[in-house]
């Protein structure tokens, strides 16, 4: 019940950003919203969803594609570059915080804090600024700064931007559990046993700590998703967040069904996720 | 030891305070100068162009941007948009923020926060973006109007995330014995939030609030990106678009020379180095407050 009242909440939220541009009108400095034109631009919508209309869209002057023709290829691309960058920050950010939680270097912690607070545009700009002057340096080309084409894929950049931000996150959040579960009496018995420090890790920490990674998850997949915008925009990626600004004039139909399924995305994404920590917990929680 | 952290945090947020408030007079050059391209000829051997961008030497600190701006005055003039709209958005947001205190008192639910689930796979600015894509643009309205109108929206989108923080943070302080105490001594919400809660919760309100500016210039910052700029965009159609701010405020000129990536670094460089050291100034002034803060209950670990 819950579930189906918060993709209802989305789905109302979708419509009325995505026909908000077209209901608004400023004459003379006064902005006036017509709201009668959000609701027939859905009605509209929701009546061609039968007979097909909603999902044949413009491209270029006289092509009228389908949607869902199109549309794999794109979900694709994005779910890869998320779907690698999250498993990258939660592996890295499980190791990380194993160490991290038991240190008190603030330096350490001012550094890391750091990086977590860097907007994600910011960390573009200056991967694509670096590699293009590391270039111009010594001649190496590092990375593709930019996708071009339908092979040249850029890579590298994307993907450590897309994998920073969650790891800190993770890694914060995590440590701090880390540090709670060491401090926990079951520990203090496991080393009095005189079990070997890796051991403990493996057998009691890190299975104690994977319940608050899944809890986590949405927030963590909530930022990864607002960094695909930004990454996908700025690197020419053609993902799902990049057909969204990529789409020629302003289409009602289009726009709604890429945002619907960014919120697909959003689902098979986690639930993904879900099942690699299901794989983590048959490796390190089993009984 | 010296709280050393808090000391730089307040040196520099002060420095760029001032900047903001005296820019414009410490500028080298009018808002509006445009250094003229032209030829030059002064024997046959010296020769040449005068062409914008022209890169940083003494005459333009930070060099011009392709119409022969300055790249250093505008950011001076464009500073006081950028840190006044992150601080006042930020302090509305955490004064809203505040709802969550006396919520978090009055509820007897022990279910902490709310999850928001799906609405995670829309993020903030993509909410913000629609709402002004059709408005910024070239728009009719006054300058003051759309910082407004940006303002609102902004603060809307951020007070969820305080408000659920300082509801649970609540929710964990209300468990203590003297606020049962109190409590059946007959004092009222209003009484507990304020005698016995905010002491607690000072330096955490602090370390938002501060932390949120940052979140609001990344927000401004996103935003540019896309050239929704704070205060107006002005679209020059003509060839291919091109996206001015109108303010100059530090998120728009980076989004508005974001493609200064190739050549003509500087254009891109100096701006983005200015929004970085915003950042690490509030950054570091909110660590300082978070360990000054930090006293209390501490845990040791076993191994």
């Amino acid at each position: 019940m819950k579930f189906l009242l918060s993709i209802l909440g989305v789905f109302v939220l979708i419509f009325a950003l995505v026909a908000f541009p077209l209901a608004i009108e400023i004459m003379g400095g006064e902005l006036s919203i017509d709201f009668s034109v959000m609701l027939d631009l859905t009605k509209a919508y929701l009546g061609g969803i039968f007979t097909g209309e909603s999902f044949h869209y413009k491209e270029g002057v006289d092509r009228n594609p389908n949607f869902f023709a199109t549309i794999p290829d794109y979900l694709l691309t994005s779910f890869l570059y998320l779907a690698v960058a999250i498993i990258l920050a939660i592996v890295i950010s499980l190791l990380i915080s194993a160490w991290f939680s038991r240190s008190r270097k603030e330096w350490m912690k001012d550094i890391i804090g750091f990086f977590g607070m860097v907007p994600d545009f910011i960390m573009v700009l200056f991967l694509q600024l670096g590699a293009v002057f590391f270039y111009q340096t010594t001649g190496l080309r590092l990375a593709r700064i930019a996708t071009r084409g339908v092979d040249e894929h850029a890579i590298l950049l994307p993907l450590i931007t897309l994998t920073i931000v969650p790891t800190i996150y993770l890694i914060r959040s995590l440590s701090e559990r880390t540090y709670d579960v060491l401090t926990d009496d079951y520990i203090l018995t496991a080393k009095a046993k005189g079990l070997r420090k890796i051991y403990i890790f493996v057998q009691h920490v890190i299975r104690n700590v994977l319940p608050y990674l899944k809890a986590d998850l949405h927030k963590v997949i909530a930022i990864l998703m607002s960094n695909l915008f930004i990454v996908e925009y700025l690197f020419n990626i053609s993902g799902l967040a990049g057909f969204l600004f990529n789409t020629g004039e302003y289409q009602f139909n289009l726009t709604t069904n890429i945002l619907i399924t960014l919120v697909v995305l959003y689902i098979v994404l986690y639930w993904f996720i879900r099942l690699f920590i299901a794989c983590l917990e048959r490796i390190f929680a089993h009984d | 030891m010296i709280n050393w952290r808090l000391g730089l945090g307040v040196i520099l947020t002060g420095l760029l305070v001032l900047v903001a408030i005296f820019g414009p007079m410490l500028a080298p050059y009018e808002e509006d100068y445009v250094k003229p391209s032209g030829y030059y000829y002064n024997s046959n051997d010296d020769f040449g162009v005068i062409s914008n961008p022209t890169p940083p030497s003494s005459e333009h600190i930070f060099g011009t941007d392709q119409y022969g701006y300055d790249i250093l005055t505008l950011l001076l003039y464009g500073a006081k948009y950028t840190l006044l709209v992150g601080l006042l958005v930020a302090l509305v947001i955490v004064i809203g923020g505040l709802l969550g205190l006396i919520n978090g008192i009055r509820s007897k639910n022990e279910k902490v926060g709310s999850s928001f689930g799906l609405l995670g796979s829309i993020p903030a600015f993509i909410i913000i973006y629609f709402v002004m894509v059709g408005i910024v643009v070239n728009s009719s309205l006054t300058m003051i109007d759309l910082i407004i109108l940006q303002s609102v929206l902004m603060t809307i989108v951020g007070i969820p995330g305080v408000y659920a923080a300082v509801f649970s943070k609540t929710k964990e302080l209300k468990k203590n014995l003297y606020i049962t105490a109190s409590h059946s001594l007959g004092a009222r919400s209003f009484r507990i939030a304020w005698k016995h809660l905010l002491p607690h919760l000072k330096g955490t309100l602090m370390v938002m609030f501060v932390k949120e500016i940052i979140l609001v210039l990344s927000l401004i910052g996103q935003l540019g990106i896309f050239n929704i700029f704070l205060g107006g965009t002005i679209l020059r159609l003509g060839g291919e678009g091109v996206y001015l701010s109108v303010t100059h405020d530090w998120a728009g000129l980076i989004g508005q020379w974001r493609s200064f990536v190739y050549d003509y670094q500087w254009v891109l460089l100096y701006p983005l180095l200015a929004f970085v050291l915003v950042i690490f100034s509030f950054y570091i002034l909110s660590r300082g407050i978070e360990l000054k803060d930090k006293h209390g209950f501490k845990k040791y670990p076993h191994i």
